[in-house]
């Protein structure tokens, strides 16, 4: 455990503690054109593995803007170990892009070697947490950095947990050096489906291991058994409950790297930008102290 | 009683059978209740499981979606993901196996083209998908001895792929995602079969027909046989020409030379 890993490195495409956006398909056009005055762009690692002309319009983006890459697809969580190849795959954009982050997820995708295409909920046991920690060891060691590890949205939770999220979180960045990637609406949808604190939550992540805080919308859904669950879908305007939980959250972490994530019917980019805009004055406020209080 | 814990990998597999079933099955014994039944909470990895790779297959084959229709095509696409889930994470390789599928699926039978039409949309998502190689330099071939030139065995170039149809699927292809119902209806399906070439230029992709015999002296080249072998395909062709052709396109990559036979 606890390997030695290369702090995040200091370079030109360092992703600075303003908010970014994330790049999808249908803003390739524009960003070329128009260079819009987003702070960085982050992107889904797995949409750019192979060739063609989705890597190569990256690689222009990339000259002119930090970016950070951001996985769904290596399955931290699954107890059948590391699909190799896939972490070549990334290794290989991660070579290619040079990123300024690289995330992925406390999740798993992967049960007998076929990809379930979603964000599974993993049970939080003693288990579960040596097998993350041992997969996040050997991501670090593999791409020779270290990642960031993000809280999932989650709709159900399993009878034998023994450890709160927060609490696993926590120990996967104390035993690995790993950062967290705070997803601030994941907490909030989380915390709602399942009667959490989000204050508590946000209490126990330790500020120094944050790397960067995602914000993004997501959708009420009532259910036909008259119960009700908060999905996280990527397909609003962050809502204003989530807004307060980040100016809290950069109240107790101080400024960091911010997303905007939209993933379904995704607006043009100047709602994107309009949602960032909001983000970065709640970071000048934390940064200059002119908003809340800060955490002692 | 409280159902016993189950270890990682066990809970892992009763999800995947579950996903796979469309049943609650004996995950659900480990879910928490909570005013909210195990089965609606399951649904909404279910569903996401199933619309993600829905949508993955939509995006490669949009021709097929179109010419099936939007229910129909996702009534075949769950029967299809639950028999050939994707083995990785990058779903622009995932559904190669969608053409197979869609030959032996009855409701389709009557769509003697659809296989055909789909082996063409994977060829076009591979091309576009395919790994950046640069081209083969005509003249390292150039350069080799007769002897050697003899050895010689081509490298495809990855974006390059070869189909043969029993009807005129390009047309057809080109009709329904232009949304051009003239076009489409002036289509003879009994005009004969087609012999395609696909592959990806800097500029798109790229999709001719070609005369039987140069494709396959094309499709002998990619898999491997010597120029000798290759010709011995198509008697008839101007060789040299058409390998000048594929070599000025960049439809290969490299070759190496084959062992001397033994003495």
């Amino acid at each position: 455990m606890n390997p030695q890993v290369a702090p995040p490195r200091s370079r030109s495409g360092s992703i600075p503690a303003k908010a970014g956006v994330g790049l999808r398909f249908r803003h390739h056009e524009e960003v070329l054109e128009s260079h819009p005055a987003a702070a960085w762009f982050e992107i889904h690692t797995e949409n750019y593995l192979g060739g063609g002309s989705a890597p190569r319009t990256l690689d222009a983006i990339r000259r002119d803007y930090p970016v950070s890459l951001h996985g769904t697809g290596l399955s931290l969580g699954s107890a059948e170990g590391l699909d190799p190849g896939h972490l070549a795959r990334v290794r290989d954009a991660v070579e290619r892009f040079d990123p300024g982050l690289v995330s992925e997820h406390l999740s798993w995708s992967v049960a007998g070697g076929a990809y379930l295409a979603d964000l599974l909920p993993l049970p939080m046991t003693e288990e579960a947490l040596a097998i993350v920690c041992r997969h996040v060891d050997q991501v670090q060691a593999f791409l020779k950095r270290s990642i960031l590890v993000e809280n999932p949205s989650s709709y159900l939770q399993y009878r034998h947990s023994t450890i709160p999220e927060w609490e696993f979180l926590a120990l996967v960045a104390k035993r690995t050096g790993c950062g967290i990637l705070c997803d601030v609406n994941n907490i909030y949808v989380s915390a709602c489906n399942h009667g959490w604190q989000v204050t508590a939550y946000l209490a126990a992540l330790p500020p120094s291991a944050i790397g960067e805080i995602h914000l993004a919308g997501h959708a009420v859904r009532r259910l036909d058994g008259g119960g009700t669950l908060r999905i996280d879908d990527h397909g609003s305007r962050v809502a204003p409950e989530v807004w307060s939980l980040y100016a809290e959250a950069l109240a107790r972490f101080g400024p960091r790297p911010t997303l905007i994530e939209w993933d379904t019917e995704v607006p043009p980019m100047a709602v994107l930008l309009e949602e960032a805009a909001q983000a970065t004055a709640l970071i000048d406020e934390a940064e200059h102290g002119t908003g809340r209080a800060r955490a002692a | 009683m409280e159902p016993a814990a189950p270890a990682l990998l066990e809970l892992q597999r009763a999800l995947r059978a579950s996903f796979l079933s469309y049943g609650d099955g004996e995950i659900s014994v480990h879910v928490v209740d909570a005013g909210i039944g195990a089965g609606e909470r399951l649904d909404i990895y279910r569903n996401t499981f199933a619309s993600v790779l829905t949508n993955a297959l939509r995006l490669s084959y949009p021709a097929v979606h179109r010419l099936v229709g939007a229910d129909f095509f996702q009534g075949a696409a769950r029967i299809f993901i639950a028999r050939h889930l994707p083995t990785g994470a990058c779903l622009d390789d995932y559904g190669g196996a969608f053409p197979a599928f869609l030959s032996g699926f009855e409701p389709a039978s009557s769509l003697t083209y659809l296989p055909d039409v789909a082996r063409l949309e994977w060829a076009v998502n591979r091309a576009l998908h395919a790994a950046d190689t640069d081209a083969l330099d005509a003249r390292r071939l150039a350069a080799l001895g007769d002897a050697e030139r003899a050895r010689v065995r081509l490298l495809p170039h990855p974006s390059l792929g070869l189909i043969h149809a029993r009807c005129p699927v390009d047309a057809v292809w080109r009709a329904v995602l232009d949304e051009d119902d003239a076009a489409l209806s002036t289509i003879n399906l009994g005009d004969g079969p087609v012999w395609l070439l696909v592959q990806r230029l800097a500029t798109g992709i790229d999709l001719r027909r070609m005369s039987e015999s140069a494709w396959r002296f094309t499709a002998a080249l990619c898999a491997a046989a010597s120029l000798v072998d290759a010709l011995g395909e198509a008697p008839d062709l101007d060789a040299a020409e058409l390998l000048s052709e594929h070599l000025a396109a960049g439809r290969f990559a490299g070759f190496h030379l084959n062992e001397r036979p033994a003495p």
